[in-house]
């Protein structure tokens, strides 16, 4: 069960993507973006009122723990424009490449206060697969 | 070849936007987190839509035309953020990590299918070489965390 469910969330990311890029080819990206992040606060606001959330106000909060947001805004933008020239599954793909690239750099320096974890030569090989594999989504 | 660059990105944002959100959600809570999330977004989002040309065409979008379940994809994403914190403490982070791999590229191709009305073998071999390098690398993260 909860093995399915990890799987139903990665499929609801792909769905996401899908609907989020056919609103953006509907509306433009940045009136969709808009679009999407209003019915995401709403949602949130739900969830917080059913699972009866308290704020606390913590001091000493750096400001730059909110700045996740803004970041956020670009995944949602870039996810945008490539889903309407490459699908789902290729934009899907090479978001991952981009994952494990930006993980592999920032654990190997311990930036932005994570721990080293010394890059491993051998990533290379699980690097080369995925690079192989996209290669083949895109260009076959 | 700038498609291919700007989805990359969207892999390191994600990265990024998940590694900060997470510190805050250990200072005041996932959902609270999510919900600075989105007003940081939702403001960031509206001063690109108002310094872009795109605010000027809004009046002949076609509302009528536009499906009911397009606009869901906000709501999809705070379901994703609300399942992943409930499952989080019950499965290993490696198996949550792989599923969600297999569940994405899966459904992508799936959804490629239906839009583009065919079949792609090369995206399904693709995928799978995907696959087998997350699995691969996570594989070697896990046995140096147990190191």
């Amino acid at each position: 069960m909860n093995n399915l469910l990890s799987a139903f969330i990665g499929a609801l990311i792909a769905i996401m993507i899908m609907i989020n890029g056919t609103l953006s080819n509907a509306f433009g990206n940045y009136t969709s973006t808009v679009v999407i992040h209003i019915i995401g606060l709403l949602s949130v606001i739900f969830v917080l009122l059913i699972s009866k959330s308290k704020f606390k106000i913590v001091k000493g909060t750096p400001v730059y723990l909110y700045s996740a947001g803004a970041i956020g805004v670009f995944t949602v933008l870039f996810n945008n424009l490539s889903f309407s020239q490459l699908g789902v599954s290729i934009t899907l793909a090479l978001g991952l490449l981009g994952q494990s690239v930006s993980s592999i750099i920032i654990d190997n320096f311990g930036l932005m206060g994570m721990k080293v974890i010394k890059f491993e030569k051998r990533k290379f090989i699980g690097l080369i697969f995925i690079i192989l594999g996209i290669l083949i989504m895109t260009t076959l | 070849m700038f498609y291919i660059f700007i989805s990359i990105l969207a892999g390191v944002s994600v990265v990024i936007s998940r590694i900060i959100n997470s510190n805050l959600a250990k200072i005041i809570g996932i959902f609270q987190s999510t919900f600075f999330n989105y007003v940081i977004g939702l403001f960031f989002s509206l001063i690109f839509l108002l310094i872009s040309k795109e605010i000027l065409q809004i009046p002949g979008i076609k509302f009528h035309s536009i499906p009911l379940w397009a606009y869901l994809g906000g709501f999809v994403g705070v379901l994703v953020i609300v399942l992943s914190s409930y499952i989080t403490p019950k499965i290993s982070a490696f198996y949550l990590t792989l599923l969600i791999f297999i569940g994405q590229l899966f459904l992508g191709i799936i959804i490629d299918f239906f839009t583009f009305n065919k079949l792609s073998l090369a995206k399904i071999i693709g995928g799978f070489l995907v696959l087998v390098g997350l699995t691969y690398n996570l594989i070697l993260d896990k046995k140096q965390e147990t190191s």
